[in-house]
């Protein structure tokens, strides 16, 4: 519980530092558009590169490498199957051979190549949106998300459950080490019935917090809406940059794709 | 398993968003409605929203595989809140794991949500009322509800990775492959999710059995 409130909290983004002030309507276009960029790329070079970018930018404004390796490992595990699926299962080009007991599997060129592709198009992805998400606190998010248009009713569950998380997730950790002081781990059976306990105990707080939180929300002028902090204009410095990280993702893409030949 | 950020083409990325935006319509719509007639229910919705966050979030050994899974909460969510407030919030789950934990992503956000929110909570609810309009105990339907909802969800985001990264290659063959992969642990995180969704159930409505009515009355209306 506590490496998930360690993952999951905004608190790298919280800092003042030159990402981290930036717009963030234009960082959250940015990182869509360089996704989008390393999606459509079929040579590893430009999701390379985001990463690449991506990483710099994280140890500039001096993200801890323990935090970005945490973040990063988890879709690794399922890139790692899906690319050797690929390896095995797709193109004609023998590259070499497996022999499982009586089983001889064929790695091919095509799909060595498409699972190496698959490989960096994570890496590039994922980097892109771990630098937005560490330089960008949840509320700023949810402003950019309502500017876009995201319907109202969205957004304020987002941001009411963004809240409850934490609430909720300091009162499971104190159950769960209560839990397992008395044993309630100890073999299979009592795991799992110490786990539906504890589902069942997180539930019951939810259903009591929620009382308690509407009339909290009604104490401080809630009225069935939560009025949002506007955005101002976005400053032309960050246009700019916004608009020179579309500008290379478009010639790196053009050059890459072979467009401009 | 959600679909990580990067592994969807394109096309197929913005193809399920498509999918999924009537039943993320619907959802806010019943929200809307409801929270008119009953002011506490948003903070109610997206309370439920973090617990099933949190229960998500939860590691259960997997023996067959030697690691760790976690339940996917949206066949419990479903009991509790209905289908439609269900997928709204899955989809507000996934946005937050994928923009604070790096678990799924913003371009396959579309494809998570089909998988997890919209069949998951179909799967989970519809299992559920038609257990417990036979006769069954809330238990047997909960318990029904949890596991089915996992394995279809799997099963969807199988059937989802399969279409879009096949190639030139043949379509059963890797849905077969990758299904199978995820055999040894999928199989028993469901069973361990019908058994938390039944734990749940139990616990809430030995302590709070007006709750649990009320809660069974209103994932009806």
């Amino acid at each position: 519980m506590t490496q998930t409130f360690e993952l999951f909290s905004d608190l790298f983004a919280l800092r003042n530092n030159a990402l981290s002030r930036r717009d963030p309507r234009a960082k959250l276009l940015a990182c869509v558009a360089a996704t989008v960029a390393a999606g459509l790329s079929t040579r590893v070079h430009l999701p390379l590169a985001v990463m690449a970018v991506a990483m710099g930018g994280m140890l500039l404004v001096r993200v801890p490498v323990r935090l970005i390796v945490a973040r990063l490992l988890p879709p690794l595990g399922i890139v790692a199957l899906l690319g050797l699926l690929r390896t095995f299962l797709i193109g004609s080009t023998p590259l070499g051979q497996v022999a499982l007991g009586s089983w001889t599997l064929t790695a091919t060129q095509e799909g060595f190549h498409e699972g190496v592709l698959l490989l960096a198009r994570v890496l590039g992805a994922v980097s892109a949106l771990i630098l937005l998400s560490l330089t960008t606190p949840a509320h700023r998010v949810f402003a950019a998300l309502r500017w876009l248009r995201v319907p109202q009713v969205w957004v304020e569950t987002a941001m009411l459950m963004y809240r409850y998380v934490f609430l909720l997730l300091d009162q499971t950790a104190d159950i769960f080490a209560a839990q397992r002081a008395r044993l309630g781990y100890a073999g299979a059976a009592r795991s799992l019935r110490s786990m539906g306990t504890l589902g069942g105990a997180v539930l019951q707080r939810a259903f009591d917090q929620a009382d308690r939180a509407h009339e909290a929300m009604m104490a401080r002028g809630y009225r069935g809406e939560i009025p949002f902090g506007t955005l101002g204009p976005t400053p032309a410095g960050d246009m700019l940059l916004l608009g020179a990280v579309l500008a290379l993702l478009a010639v790196g893409l053009a050059l890459g794709e072979g467009w401009l030949a | 398993m959600h679909i990580s950020e990067g592994i969807l083409p394109v096309g197929w990325a913005g193809a399920w968003l498509l999918v999924a935006l009537p039943f993320l319509a619907w959802g806010i719509r019943q929200i809307k409605r409801r929270g008119q007639t009953e002011p506490r229910y948003r903070a109610f919705v997206a309370l439920v929203g973090a617990a099933v966050f949190i229960i998500s979030c939860m590691p259960i050994p997997v023996p067959t595989a030697g690691t760790c899974s976690h339940p996917c909460g949206t066949g419990l969510a479903a009991i509790l809140i209905g289908p439609g407030p269900t997928v709204v919030v899955a989809s507000i789950a996934l946005l937050l794991q994928a923009l604070f934990m790096a678990h799924g992503g913003l371009t396959t956000l579309g494809g998570n949500i089909v998988s997890m929110g919209v069949v998951g909570a179909l799967v989970g609810f519809g299992a559920f009322r038609l257990l417990r309009g036979a006769g069954a105990s809330v238990a047997v339907a909960a318990f029904a509800a949890g596991a089915l909802s996992d394995w279809a969800t799997y099963a969807t985001t199988s059937a989802e990775l399969a279409l879009a990264l096949h190639g030139g290659g043949s379509l059963w063959s890797l849905l077969g492959a990758i299904m199978m992969a995820f055999v040894p642990t999928q199989l028993p995180l469901g069973i361990f999710e019908g058994i938390l969704s039944v734990g749940a159930c139990r616990f809430v409505s030995s302590r709070r059995p007006e709750l649990v009515e009320r809660l069974l009355a209103r994932s009806s209306g």
